[in-house]
């Protein structure tokens, strides 16, 4: 292959380091009527009444509109329509729209807000599981705080706990709320012209957010045009609608202008759905030689205000709850509830990830009882090939071990080059790893993960791309692909299968993407799933369009449309070099002949549901990516502080299709998974009101925070998808979390059970240790490794 | 309803922008990232957290880095403010943009601007920089998407380009 696996420079990069890339919040015209959005004052609350007479009577407002001016059904969510676009008869959180004011400038509009007088009944709000289902709970919606559920039943887990393990732990485990904190605030414009309302705003799916806006504003879906500007991240934080039907409702209501709304971080915080903070009770059971047996997972998600992708949030914490690892009996029940927080939805790692968090911690309490070393554990359990995984899907490329074995290789390379590829030595330096620090209460730790991931939707749900590809007169090949940017690398990663699937030079292709208009429909930018599903359907289109093409050449060369190679826009006899024919050419004669050079294609592979009663299914995702990281820490036990020393990270992602843009994935997704385990959490007040609304309290990761991160790009070719692709989006951030708490818990020798692990809760876990008389003031491995 | 709005008085700024001479009407104490962007047009300079945490919106201020959004207007009189769309000169890139594209350390873009112009006022300012250094003038600089090794790469790259040229 001459292009796939190249690390050729992203298309856009040029555009983005001279800054006229344009995204939503740049499109921004004077002229342009201001939009702002009215949110709930509280939490909980029936909304009374609502007068907007003293807002539409303040000069340069040009109208006020509440939940009666929304033509359509004035709900939205992407899997039950539960949110309505401004809410009608009640908030149930914080950051619930209730009206919105369309201006001629921000500051009219701002001023507005504040003349609207909504009249509440508040009511008591909820926060925590037990006040969602205590029994005189007020319901967020009419058929209960418990949202829904997810369970699998293999074997018997029970029973096996029981009598079968020799050895087993249990414990609660933590993690909290979220935010995506993608930098580029929702903004963007619409203007409908009296018959088409066209809407500029960024998002993850421009088809699904056209059918949301047309069903929730009463339009219909072709009246709709969606256009993806340049979009700066998502990272699920764009799936549900954010910012679409509020320009789009003020379009509607001003024919003819231009509208525009830019959030505040204040507002995009408190208005986006985040990740799930769950609560899950893990019980693992295994034999005395580390062979797990059992697993018994109880978790309960806070899935806030909305629906939002709970349901398929909870199916994906269920299907990974015991990750790559071969565990015959698994009892798993994972209950959604509803509160007054956020709406919770898709962010990075979609359940799995919290729920990677727990078996691998657990798999630690497991070593450490057993005083196993902990790479150790993991190889015993890992699965092998044809193993199947926690829904009893089989594996056949099970390449987690494989990722285990080339992460230890890494380690042991930063610190004995010589050990190549000889995997006992690697194993040498890793028993041999050294505890030695400055100072005794400077503590070193070693963490480490292996973690799985179900690539694409799954569980029978609808999951296809379609691509068109054409030849146009400058014999450019236009690539038209609903799929979206959001800074994944993904218009280039089209440009190199297109090319490589025709055999010509990348600069000849063209790619349109993510406008409802003009791209057919290509699924969500999510699932970790468009390289390999718009990848598919692109390879398909293009290899539709190549065998037309070599069906013409086999006159020219006079052999077998077989025997005919094109690469780099030149058609060869393979063999003989001799006789070549210019792609142009080849064109021209295709054209002469009227052979049509346009072709589109579709992908679409199927998965079947999981069961409702025991959660499991022979296919519940097409493919599954492994991974395993390493992660080296010193604590400062005197502090809490956590320093990441090395952070290896090992992913199988099938193949690389660009190898730099894979490593930019891993090392991304590495830090925010360092963020999760060490630094970020949203944290509410007791009137539902997020207190770290900004990045001058929400922590995220700065560039002091993050060590050089060694990605280690594992290709086991996966024959389904595109030239052996499958995909890397989440899997880093999954990997990356388990592995640092890991390494503190290597570390100070008890594990941090509620997450993040910032510098108070580490050294409240240190005091609340030696007060339980489960603290050494001198870690005899520091002793023993200071004198080596 | 009474309001209490304070009513501000329009200034006739004048100050060099992009090597050019730019003279506006705005309110002193209105954020010259949003009189970059709203009110000259110049939509290169990107705000995030807009207050001073994320460093999206710097720009270089008589040569100095500084946070576009919590400089006041009114500062800027008479003084010269560059923004990414000024750094190419004569449609030649700045070695630090040429750095970012050759090591892919933009995923998204949206940080890319702010972190070049840091990069751009720490390679020119500190001649006898050292490795920590380059952290510590990209810490005030967040990006979510890269993990920022390979923002760091470039601005090493870029850092013994302008300092040690290499020898032919």
């Amino acid at each position: 292959m001459s292009i796939v696996g190249k690390s050729i420079t992203r298309i856009d990069a040029e555009e983005k380091v001279t800054g006229a890339t344009r995204y939503g919040g740049d499109l921004y015209e004077k002229g342009m009527l201001h939009v702002k959005v009215l949110r709930a004052e509280h939490a909980f609350a029936e909304i009374v009444s609502i007068d907007t007479s003293a807002a539409l009577a303040l000069p340069g407002v040009c109208g006020v509109y509440t939940a009666k001016d929304v033509g359509g059904t004035n709900r939205h969510g992407l899997i039950r329509r539960d949110q309505p676009v401004l809410a009608d008869t009640m908030v149930r959180y914080k950051g619930d729209p209730v009206a919105i004011v369309v201006a001629e400038n921000d500051d009219v509009a701002r001023e507005a807000l504040r003349l609207i007088q909504v009249e509440y009944k508040p009511l008591k709000p909820i926060h925590t599981f037990e006040e969602a289902l205590a029994p005189d709970a007020p319901k967020l919606h009419p058929e209960g705080n418990l949202m829904g559920g997810k369970r699998i039943r293999k074997g018997d887990a029970e029973r096996a706990l029981r009598e079968e393990c020799e050895i087993v732990v249990e414990d609660t485990i933590e993690t909290q709320t979220v935010d995506h904190a993608f930098l580029d605030l929702e903004s963007g414009c619409a203007l409908y012209d009296g018959d088409m309302l066209t809407i500029w705003v960024s998002g993850q799916w421009v088809h699904e957010e056209r059918r949301l806006v047309a069903l929730a504003l009463g339009l219909p879906v072709e009246k709709v045009r969606i256009i993806q500007p340049a979009t700066g991240g998502a990272f699920g934080g764009r799936e549900d609608l954010s910012i679409q039907c509020f320009v789009g409702l003020a379009a509607l209501k001003h024919p003819g202008h231009k509208v525009y709304l830019r959030y505040s971080r204040a507002e995009s915080m408190a208005a986006r759905h985040k990740r799930h903070a769950l609560r899950i009770h893990y019980t693992m059971g295994a034999k005395r030689d580390g062979r797990l047996v059992a697993a018994k997972v109880t978790v309960w998600s806070d899935e806030g205000a909305y629906a939002s992708t709970g349901i398929a949030v909870m199916r994906k914490a269920s299907s990974h709850c015991t990750g790559p690892y071969r565990v015959p009996h698994v009892w798993a029940d994972v209950y959604g509830v509803h509160t007054n927080n956020n709406p919770t939805g898709a962010m990075r790692g979609f359940g799995a990830a919290q729920l990677a968090i727990a078996y691998e911690g657990m798999l630690d309490r497991l070593a450490q009882e057993l005083g196993m070393d902990r790479v150790e554990i993991r190889r015993r359990n890992v699965l092998r090939h044809g193993e199947p995984i926690t829904t009893n899907q089989i594996i056949t490329e099970a390449t987690a071990g494989e990722c285990l074995d080339r992460a230890l290789l890494q380690f042991a390379k930063g610190i004995d080059p010589s050990v190549g590829d000889d995997l006992a030595a690697a194993q040498r330096v890793w028993e041999s790893r050294s505890y030695a620090t400055r100072a005794p209460w400077l503590r070193r730790g070693y963490g480490v993960s292996v973690v799985c991931f179900g690539l694409g939707y799954g569980d029978a749900f609808p999951d296809a791309a379609r691509a068109r590809v054409r030849f146009n007169e400058r014999n450019e090949l236009e690539v038209y692909t609903g799929a979206v940017e959001v800074g994944q690398g993904l218009l280039t990663m089209v440009v190199q299968v297109a090319a490589e699937a025709l055999g010509i030079e990348p600069e000849r292709v063209r790619v349109f993407a993510a406008d409802t208009h003009l791209t057919p429909e290509a699924g969500s930018s999510s699932a970790t799933r468009q390289t390999y599903f718009t990848g598919s359907a692109v390879k398909l289109a293009c290899d539709e369009l190549r065998e037309r093409l070599l069906d013409v050449a086999e006159t020219y060369f006079g052999v077998h449309p077989f025997e005919i190679k094109i690469s780099n826009g030149i058609l060869t006899k393979v063999g003989d070099s001799g006789k070549r024919m210019e792609i142009d050419e080849l064109l021209s004669e295709a054209r002469r002949r009227g052979v049509s050079l346009e072709t589109q294609a579709l992908f679409k592979p199927r998965t079947i549901r999981e069961r409702d009663e025991d959660g499991l299914s022979p296919r519940a995702f097409v493919t599954y990516l492994f991974g395993s990281h390493i992660c080296q820490v010193l604590v400062d036990t005197e502090t809490g502080e956590v320093r990441i020393e090395r952070h290896i990270a090992a992913h199988d992602v099938g193949k690389a299709i660009n190898p730099e843009l894979v490593i930019g994935q891993i090392q991304g997704g590495v830090t925010q998974g360092i963020g999760m385990a060490l630094m970020e959490e949203v944290i509410y007040g007791s009137d539902g009101r997020i207190l770290n609304a900004g990045f001058t309290d929400y922590i995220l990761p700065s560039v002091r925070d993050v060590p050089n991160i060694e990605a280690v790009i594992v290709e086991h070719e996966d024959p389904t998808g595109p030239f052996g692709a499958h995909g890397v989006g989440e899997p880093p951030l999954i990997g990356a979390t388990p592995a640092v708490l890991g390494a503190i818990h290597d570390a100070i020798g008890v594990p941090i059970r509620r997450i993040p692990a910032t510098p108070e809760r580490v050294w409240r876990t240190i005091m609340q240790a030696k007060a339980e008389g489960k603290w050494q003031d001198v870690d005899p491995r520091w002793e023993r490794d200071v004198k080596r | 309803m009474s309001t209490t709005k304070i009513e501000s008085q329009k200034m006739e700024l004048t100050f060099t922008l992009n090597g050019k001479p730019c003279v506006v009407e705005v309110e002193p104490e209105k954020p010259l990232l949003e009189v970059l962007r709203m009110e000259i047009g110049l939509m290169g300079t990107k705000g995030a957290c807009l207050e001073g945490e994320c460093g999206s919106c710097t720009v270089l201020l008589d040569g100095k880095a500084v946070n576009s959004c919590l400089v006041m207007a009114g500062q800027v009189q008479g003084r010269e403010v560059t923004t990414i769309e000024g750094l190419a000169k004569d449609g030649t890139l700045d070695v630090v943009q040429e750095k970012f594209i050759e090591t892919g350390a933009a995923q998204c873009g949206y940080c890319t601007p702010g972190l070049i112009l840091a990069a751009k006022y720490f390679i020119d300012s500190m001649p006898d920089a050292s490795e920590d250094d380059v952290i510590s003038a990209l810490e005030g600089n967040i990006c979510r998407c890269t993990g920022y090794n390979k923002i760091v790469e470039a601005v090493r790259l870029a850092y013994r380009e302008v300092h040690r040229p290499p020898e032919d």
